[in-house]
């Protein structure tokens, strides 16, 4: 259960690093209109980072 | 002696939900909004979709760390009436539980009808616009039907909905990195958000439709009711919830933006449209759009046509009995405190059910079935809509009344936090939100939430969008609250109790018996000291 909870963890900062690149990509034609992407990917990456802490912690406490 | 006092003590709902089935609760309430929002904010916000989405979630953070500091500080069912009525007072707790009980009767209502929507994607019978008796008589014997488990006691188990709920997270996460990694162009992403950019009506219109992405945050005290050392707990698994919530929000709304479909998309005309332009003035394709977008993902599509509308309606139903159940537990809960007679703590002798009450708000959710189901059912009817209502459809009319709903009980919500941050500064505060100011209240030390003046300022405009641009939701919903406002009036002289005022009350008692029965034993005895400290620092004042 702990590995697939990971797996997504991992997903879900892959994702958000991969949203980020894009935007930052658009940045030149989009300004302003990239801050919902840049939010997007940042909470990504956040919650990502957030999960792989709390499993590192549980994998510590076993 | 009052009849109450001789009752046999009420059974105590035990505490055995674990952190993951206090995820799934949440998540299974609020994780289907997104079902239902997507498609109705992409219609009218078009171009801002993502804008809207942004606005109504940085609000609905703020509402989620309010409910987890109120969950875990009071730990008990009632929810946003409890909360708002401890802060403020009786009088403005029934208007907070009032709206809460219009949300959940919308509830029953809106997510049994875009359940039945879902289905259609693999059974075009089910088509709305093409046989609306059909989808009427299927959608009414949903919610009969949901109304009927709960008065004989089935409900879905906490490991249903921890199934459900992970396999929706894992079928969310495939599709939005599918999506992402092959067919998200932000280039696509920002030309849309150039030249599709909608008028400030329909933003604030998209804006009020996307905050029915978000409720469903009264879940959170009703599993904090249920959930072992909830203190602890409960702020664990909101922040996680709140923010996968917010992530999957903001993630549908700008994939289906920049979103290049697998196979391309025409109009009748044969002309290439874009994959949000499938929405506008398309109830039918509003009420299944998370089906629509997973089955253009490249690769994944093809499995994701198959099983996300089964998913999809299996999750709304889910949603949806949560408003019978819900609507009945909140309606006790205000009973209980004299909100509402007690006609709604009855139980039924076999079944051990609040059948008076279950059945009371389900025939309310089919009155509001006829309302949404008549346009399409009557062409009579079709033509006085548009005529006086702007040709709003069913679904434009169940979702106008739910944001209405969620945006008044979650304005009051904010003001019972401030409330209770002057009024309670003793209850130990395990979670508190963020940014707050210290000052000094009647002689205590207080906080003042920063954070809950920003997302009342937030909530509240987000009301005033609805009250704006919705003309359903602007007649019915102030008509609810009068309705209910005026009932409670009259029942409240009726019982001899305080009209305007509140009932006397002994919150001090109230508090340490919460923490006990929540087994939070040492925030019980860090509120008993705190009392005593505070007692004999005015004694001390007093001499």
């Amino acid at each position: 259960m702990l590995f697939f909870r990971g797996l997504l963890a991992v997903a879900m900062l892959l994702c958000g690093l991969v949203i980020l690149v894009r935007m930052a990509e658009a940045l030149p034609a989009g300004r302003f209109a990239i801050v919902p992407g840049v939010v997007l990917g940042a909470a990504m990456v956040a919650l990502g980072v957030h999960r792989l802490s709390l499993i590192a912690r549980v994998r510590g406490m076993m | 002696m009052p009849a109450d006092s001789k009752k046999s003590p009420q059974p105590e709902l035990r505490r055995s939900v674990t952190p993951w089935g206090s995820f799934s609760w949440g998540y299974s309430d609020v994780g289907a909004d997104i079902f239902v929002g997507l498609g109705l904010v992409l219609a009218w916000a078009a171009g801002a979709s993502n804008v809207a989405f942004l606005f109504a979630g940085v609000v609905y953070v703020c509402i989620g760390l309010a409910y987890t500091e109120l969950a875990a500080t009071y730990p008990v069912a009632g929810g946003g009436q409890y909360f708002v009525m401890r802060g403020l007072g009786d009088i403005f707790g029934f208007i907070a539980g009032w709206a809460v009980l219009l949300d959940f009767t919308i509830d029953v209502t809106l997510f049994a009808w875009t359940s039945v929507d879902y289905s259609s994607q693999l059974m075009p019978a089910l088509v709305n616009s093409v046989h609306p008796w059909l989808h009427f008589g299927v959608v009414l014997g949903l919610v009969i039907g949901l109304c009927l488990l709960n008065v004989i006691g089935v409900r879905e188990s906490t490991t249903f909905n921890g199934v459900v709920s992970a396999l929706d997270v894992i079928s969310e996460t495939c599709i939005l990195c599918f999506g992402f990694l092959f067919a998200f162009r932000p280039q696509l992403l920002i030309h849309t958000m150039q030249t599709h950019w909608p008028s400030p009506y329909e933003l604030m219109l998209g804006t009020s439709l996307a905050i029915i992405s978000f409720v469903g945050l009264e879940s959170i005290s009703q599993a904090a009711q249920e959930t072992q050392r909830p203190a602890s707990i409960i702020p664990r698994t909101s922040v996680s919830l709140i923010l996968t919530i917010l992530i999957f929000a903001l993630a549908y709304s700008n994939l289906a933006l920049g979103f290049q479909p697998w196979h391309p998309i025409t109009d009748a005309a044969g002309h290439h449209l874009q994959f949000w332009q499938i929405f506008p003035n398309n109830p039918d394709n509003q009420g299944k759009a998370v089906a629509l977008l997973a089955a253009q993902v490249p690769y994944y599509g093809a499995f994701a046509a198959l099983y996300v509308p089964v998913l999809g309606a299996i999750l709304l139903l889910i949603s949806s009995n949560s408003g019978v159940f819900g609507s009945s537990r909140i309606a006790y809960a205000m009973s209980t405190s004299n909100l509402l007679p007690s006609i709604f703590q009855r139980v039924h002798r076999k079944f051990r059910t609040p059948m008076i009450s279950i059945v009371f708000f389900s025939v309310i959710a089919v009155i509001e079935l006829l309302f949404a189901a008549a346009p399409a059912l009557f062409p009579a009817v079709s033509s006085l809509y548009t005529r006086f209502f702007h040709g709003e459809n069913g679904l434009d009319f169940l979702a106008d009344l739910y944001a209405f709903g969620a945006a008044t009980s979650y304005s009051f919500v904010f003001l019972g936090l401030i409330g209770l941050r002057l009024t309670d500064p003793l209850s130990p505060r395990k979670f508190k939100i963020p940014l707050n100011v210290p000052m000094r209240f009647r002689g205590e030390r207080v906080e003042f939430p920063i954070v809950a003046v920003i997302g009342f300022i937030g909530i509240f405009s987000i009301l005033m969008f609805t009250l704006f641009t919705h003309p359903l939701g602007r007649i019915f919903g102030p008509s609810w609250l009068l309705l209910g406002l005026l009932f409670y009036l009259v029942y409240r002289r009726y019982r001899r109790l305080p009209v305007l005022g509140s009932q006397p009350r002994n919150w001090r008692t109230a508090q340490t018996e919460i923490l006990r029965r929540a087994g939070e034993l040492e925030l019980m005895d860090e509120y008993v000291a705190n009392v005593k400290a505070s007692d004999a620092r005015r004694a001390g004042l007093g001499t």
